[in-house]
């Protein structure tokens, strides 16, 4: 199986089956993290006030709270919330999953006997004492080592054999002939330009899936996974309350540097800032992002540490298309030459021209431009992060007319809706849908349509449905 | 090449900020006992902290700080410094607790620590005489926290702008990396006597916008009434104390990027009174100052301010005894019309009636 | 508490002399300079001080806290000020504010920081009312009516933007306009009017010297913020509308500059004479909001609304404050909007440095909890030497990153100190201990006693520094 596109931690999560979910909520620590994670901040103001109510809460209340300004924000909320199966509706009155309203509450006031947010241990017995800059090294090199792999096969770091599977299985790079080192595919350049937290997660994702071949619990390894993200930085955790599948996925993190564990002390592991920040949202990783920049490029081996200085972003763009990237990391050097005409280079900065050729190129070979944009955008120099819209705007417009120049057609997954019975059945349904933003196409001759989701029309049709219902019977 | 049109261009996103979230708790004992029967303090608290994880919940870059509001003084409840040494020492059992998120954990014995300190370092008889609780004192700490977490990134960058005269509330408040709010979970009444350090707190949190929320648990402050409207924040009172919890988590959970999105709770009346500077009484019509604007309930001693001492000009009060609007008159007349108004000031005039 | 006064005293005395002895090291050569040094040879260059000191970092640091520091240090005694203003704000809006020498432009700069002054203005004078005239093709033009509400100048300012500057400005109707702005203005309060002038020339009908004269008759003050160059009837006019004092005309050097100067403006003047503001006792009303369920007239627009203000005395509806109640003339504020200035009635004094002996007490700061550097083991050793550096009124940065406040003794960060002094004009030690120490808001009652009893208690606050009586105009 070879995915065209990466998925993301919240599009896996989402396609779980109903009853996985039941299985995931009953440890509080992964209430608590897909809580965090997963909901907009609307969905979980929602979840908090239902969390000590009782009685269900008419759903029309709930919706009266919100702005009607806000309408899209709030479906948003209500559609997140029924996806991830925490609420449940009955006869138009909402109500909290009882699994996880029991435990998201454990969570809140602690109790109970679950062990779900790991089991410290007291490290200070330990010889050599594990520093959080030796896990951030640890971590860093690890995983530079992965992606450097996927830049350059023939490379004097290898990463384990574990990992070369993996890349293989998930389609990132490919075994051209026997005996070849493999290449990377469209999917790894796409991968290798995502940043750091989504890179984690689609490599974690990617060996979930594997998981489920090689008969693991992939539940058992979720909880494990999100357990991870409530763990604190620099604090070793007991192994004795894992499972035989949790401490096979331990052995196997450590190679990804989400987690570090001694050789001598096999009973304990230290988690490094790729998992604590496994469960944090965009904000939370800004701040760690720096850190771990540092420790990449203090652990970068022609780096000085003190080229250093806590800078989480090295790119410079001017509105001439003209990229100076303040770096001597070879890796970064190599993601910039996927998409920029690199100029010359110095010892502490690399000049570079974004130009039509090069985007093209980088498009050919399976880079979008929105992940062009990311990329600088996720790496741009603090002086850049001063501005209100980080990078110029004619640049980025620029990227992508550079990419709709070789696209003439522009698919988009979704469903057909048709045989509308009346042309206010058609009308309105579509104006639902437009609203919601989730209306791709529609034709009110044939009325036809066509929406990226169902499930918000589904209920909406059906909500309709009843109300007219209602409406016959007076 | 049609396909970019205006809605495709390239606009940054705003993302939610981290959210600082400050409880000023009054822990006014005379209060809380005559509120024990309905809501005991302990679990007030108790409530009070499973909120705070809450708020804690919603983001891992959230944070919290509790201040204590008493009697004499205002004290950090957490972060406090040697309240963390001190359960450092005492918590290694609990320290294998894998039952609780462990910043919940620290906060709640961090919390309970001091507040045991702060209530048995009370003796009975400093209580004596006192039924008010620091409230100006404990805002302006929580600002001053705020101010320090919120604009950490900033502040470094302050010193340069510093030619340029910039004023620092407005310029950083748009910059800074948090958004902060105060929650003042309030029990005791009247607060004249710290009206002035009130009222600099209010404006400073509205320069910072920092919305004040107000949860009134009992008595009735006029001050905090106007805090909460004039930094936009949500004054709440209480109708059945035990249920604390749930109007802290229904009302209170809002951060100040999601309010946004939010109908507040319905606005109330709000009162505008002022307290004068002379007995600290409550007053809706005053004597202001014109040079300094200090706010007297009766006109001074002597005519003379006691604030900016400026001998004061009394006989222009005549004029505002209350002339109709719309009455054109000779001059004389009006002298005599105003002295007939004046004797009736406190009846509502009827504009436009002649006063013959 | 009069000893806030003789504070400020004692150290308005010693302050400029040890300034500049302070500077010792890095600073010692430029300090030692005899010559008064000429404006241009005091740009302070990064390089020029980093150079001198092999560790940049404290010497960054240090310059940063220094500059936090140099804003503060403000005068404390509270000086009479004419708070009720009204003020015309007259914007040049001539072809020669076209010219970019400022960025972008000066129009659109000087509209930016006319915004900037609108809302600044407010903030310092709540209870005051603005209007905002402009000059352009040789007129006058009304671009805000007299009014309190900043929103509605700012407002109207920013429509502007789309206009581009055309024509001659004309300095006599401008200045004719602003005085009929000014003419119905209550006498309890100041009249000023600020010019932003980009222009060298004035096309005016008339005479300007009779309007300059009708100007001081109707004692109407006037400061100019110049952005090209000194014009002679610029300072004539504010020559003779000030009592002969010229500080409040001034010409931009720069953006930065320009912006300083404007923002001066905002600072509520010192009252100069009696005769120039009668201190009237007003009886104003606070009235409470209300919401109701259904609209009804507002008394003083006429419009329908849901909720609004009732007088406190009469009960008339009114939906905007502050204004005057239509039907019985009282005036209706918002005690917030009083409450506002109440900073410069009881200013905050300034924190004292710490000097390391002393900081051993303190190892965080007592509003923001940060922690403090521990004091070095140097400084516990050198404790005599320590102790002959008393603590002064923050002149320069303190040793040990810690400031008192005199009150309370509690030790404060920079920036709390910052914070506390700009923002929000509390001392967070003062009011968190309560009654242990005086609360701030007892001053002025404490004064009031120490007067009533003949100034037993302390010297009775100097006058502040009054300019010389207006005279009569002699204008030629």
């Amino acid at each position: 199986m070879a995915p065209s596109t990466i998925r993301g931690f919240d599009e896996y999560l989402q396609s779980l089956p109903p009853i996985t979910f039941q299985r995931l909520y009953q440890q509080p620590a992964t209430a608590l993290a897909i809580f965090r994670r997963m909901l907009p901040s609307l969905a979980k103001i929602f979840v908090t006030t239902l969390l000590y109510n009782d009685r269900p809460i008419p759903l029309a209340e709930l919706q009266s709270w919100v702005r009607t300004e806000s309408y899209r924000e709030r479906e948003d909320a209500f559609s997140k919330l029924r996806r991830l199966h925490i609420t449940q509706e009955r006869a138009g009155n909402v109500s909290i999953d009882p699994i996880f309203k029991k435990n998201f509450r454990l969570a809140l006031t602690g109790g109970g006997d679950h062990h779900s947010f790991g089991v410290p241990v007291d490290a200070s017995d330990d010889r050599k004492k594990v520093s959080i800059s030796t896990l951030d090294n640890y971590a860093a090199n690890q995983f530079d080592c992965i992606l450097h792999y996927m830049v350059e096969p023939s490379g004097q770091r290898q990463p384990n054999p574990g990992v070369k599977i993996l890349l293989i299985t998930s389609g990132l790079m490919k075994q051209s002939e026997r005996g070849h080192q493999p290449k990377i595919t469209q999917a790894g350049f796409s991968f290798i330009l995502q940043e750091g937290n989504a890179q984690i997660w689609a490599l974690l994702i990617q060996y979930l899936e594997m998981c489920e071949s090689l008969q693991m619990e992939k539940t058992e390894v979720l909880h494990f996974l999100l357990m991870l993200g409530s763990l604190e930085l620099g604090q070793a955790y007991s192994t004795a309350t894992l499972t035989q599948t949790q401490i096979k996925v331990l052995a196997d993190l450590k190679d990804y540097g989400v987690v570090y564990q001694r050789k001598s002390m096999p009973d304990r592991f230290y988690p490094t800032r790729l998992a604590t920040t496994l469960t944090s949202d965009v904000t939370g990783l800004r701040s760690t992002a720096a850190s771990f920049t540092q420790a990449l490029v203090a652990a970068g081996p022609v780096a000085p540490p003190s080229e250093a200085a806590g800078e989480s972003g090295f790119i410079i763009i001017e509105t001439n298309y003209r990229v100076y990237a303040y770096t001597n990391n070879p890796l970064s050097i190599a993601i910039l030459d996927l998409f920029c005409k690199l100029g010359s280079r110095f010892p502490n900065l690399v000049t570079a021209k974004l130009t039509r050729a090069s985007i093209q190129r980088a498009i050919a070979n399976g880079i979008t431009a929105d992940q062009i944009i990311d990329y600088l955008k996720v790496h741009a120099h603090p002086v850049m992060r001063k501005n209100v819209l980080i990078l110029p705007p004619t640049v980025v417009d620029q990227i992508r007319l550079w990419q709709i120049e070789g696209e003439r057609m522009k698919t988009t997954p979704g469903f057909l809706f048709k045989d509308f019975a009346s042309e206010w059945d058609f009308q309105d349904t579509a104006r639902y849908a437009e609203e919601l933003g989730i209306l791709a196409w529609k034709d009110s001759k044939r009325r036809l349509m066509f929406a990226t989701r169902t499930e918000q029309i589904v209920d909406y049709l059906k909500r309709r449905g009843e109300q007219q219902a209602v409406g016959r019977k007076v | 090449m049609d396909k970019v049109d205006a809605s495709a261009h390239y606009q940054g996103v705003t993302e939610d900020k981290p959210s600082l979230l400050v409880v000023v708790l009054d822990t006014n004992p005379f209060a809380w006992q005559s509120l024990h029967s309905e809501l005991p303090l302990q679990t007030a608290l108790s409530h009070i902290l499973l909120f705070l994880n809450a708020h804690l919940s919603f983001s891992h870059a959230n944070r919290v700080a509790v201040i204590a509001s008493h009697t004499k003084s205002a004290t950090f409840l957490y972060p406090n410094s040697a309240a963390a040494a001190e359960t450092a020492e005492t918590s290694v059992d609990l320290y294998r607790d894998a039952n609780k998120y462990r910043l919940f954990a620290s906060i709640e014995r961090q919390v309970q620590s001091s507040m045991q300190r702060l209530l048995s370092s009370t003796a009975p008889e400093s209580l004596a005489g006192t039924n008010e609780t620091t409230m100006a004192g404990a805002l302006s700490l929580a600002l001053a926290y705020i101010n320090r977490v919120c604009n950490a990134d900033n502040l470094s960058d302050s010193g340069e702008g510093s030619g340029g005269g910039a004023r620092p509330g407005e310029a950083r408040a748009d910059t800074a990396s948090m958004t902060a709010r105060i929650l003042v979970v309030s029990v005791s009444g009247d607060l004249a006597n710290q009206y002035v350090s009130v009222m600099n707190s209010i404006f400073a949190a509205q320069r910072q916008r920092v919305p004040i929320d107000i949860c009134k648990i009992a008595g009735d402050t006029v001050f905090l009434q106007q805090a909460s409207d004039s930094t936009n924040g949500i004054y709440m009172q209480l109708q059945h104390p035990s249920a604390l919890l749930q109007y802290l988590l229904s009302c209170f959970m809002s951060d100040p990027s999601t309010r946004h999105h939010l109908i507040p709770p319905s606005q109330i009346n709000v009162d505008f009174r002022a307290a004068c500077f002379c007995h600290k009484r409550v007053v809706d019509i005053g004597f202001v100052c014109s040079i300094c604007l200090s706010i007297f309930c009766s006109p001074p001693p002597g005519a003379i301010c006691t604030t900016c001492n400026t001998k004061l000009d009394v006989s222009a009060l005549g004029n505002y005894g209350g002339k109709p609007a719309v009455v054109l008159m000779k001059k004389k007349k009006i002298k005599k019309a105003k002295k007939v108004l004046n004797d009736s000031a406190a009846d509502s005039s009827t504009p436009g009636t002649p006063v013959a | 508490m009069a000893d806030s006064d003789s504070d400020y005293i004692a150290s308005s005395g010693d302050e400029a002399p040890k300034s500049k002895s302070n500077k010792t090291g890095k600073r010692g050569k430029r300090a030692g300079r005899e010559k008064p040094r000429e404006r241009w040879e005091e740009i302070q260059r990064a390089w020029d001080l980093g150079l001198e000191d092999d560790n940049i970092e404290s010497t960054i640091s240090e310059l940063l806290e220094a500059g936090k520091k140099r804003r503060l240090l403000k005068d404390e005694t509270p000086l009479q000020r004419g708070i009720i203003r009204h003020l015309v704000l007259i914007l040049d809006l001539s072809v020669a504010m076209a010219e970019k020498d400022l960025r972008p432009t000066r129009y659109l700069l000087s509209l930016r920081y006319a915004c900037d002054f609108v809302r600044e203005f407010f903030e310092q004078n709540p209870i005051s009312q603005m209007a905002v005239v402009g000059m352009r093709d040789g007129i006058a033009i009304r671009i805000s009516d007299m009014g309190g509400n900043p929103q509605t100048h700012v407002d109207a300012i920013q429509k502007l933007r789309l206009d581009d500057p055309d024509g001659s400005p004309s300095l006599q109707n401008a200045l004719e306009m602003a005085r009929g702005a000014l003419f119905h203005t209550p006498s309890h309060g100041t009249r000023e009017v600020v010019i932003i002038y980009g222009a060298l020339w004035s096309a005016d009908p008339g005479d300007i010297h009779t309007t300059i004269r009708s100007l001081v008759a109707d004692k109407i003050r006037v400061a100019v913020v110049g952005l090209a160059a000194q014009v002679s009837i610029c300072k004539e006019l504010v020559r003779i509308t000030n009592a002969g004092d010229t500080s409040s005309y001034t010409v931009a050097l720069n953006e930065v500059h320009f912006r300083e100067k404007l923002l001066e403006a905002t600072t509520p003047p010192v009252t100069r004479t009696q005769k120039m503001s009668a201190n009237g006792l007003l009886m104003m009303g606070f009235p409470s909001r209300i919401v109701e369920r259904t609209a009804s007239l507002c008394a003083c627009h006429s419009q329908m609304n849901k909720g609004g203000y009732l007088c406190s005395r009469c009960g008339t509806k009114v939906c905007q404050l502050p204004c005057e109640c239509p039907a019985c003339g009282l005036t209706l504020i918002l005690s917030t909007h009083l409450a506002r200035s109440y900073h410069h009635l009881f200013p905050l004094k300034n924190w004292l440095e710490v000097s390391w002996t002393e900081a051993r007490r303190s190892t965080h700061c007592f509003s923001c909890q940060s922690a403090f550097p521990p004091p070095p083991a140097a400084a516990l050793k050198d404790t005599p030497d320590a102790e002959r550096q008393p603590a002064k009124t923050g002149s320069s940065t303190s040793i040990s990153s810690r400031y008192k406040c005199p009150d309370c003794g509690m030790h404060f960060c920079v920036d709390c100190d910052v914070f506390c002094h700009e923002i929000l004009y509390n001392c967070p030690g003062c009011q968190s201990l309560g009654d242990e120490k005086p609360a701030r808001t007892t001053r002025g009652k404490k004064r009031a006693r120490e007067l009533s009893e003949g100034g037993a208690g302390a010297p009775p606050p100097p006058p502040p520094p009054a300019p010389p009586e207006p005279e009569p105009m002699v204008i030629d």
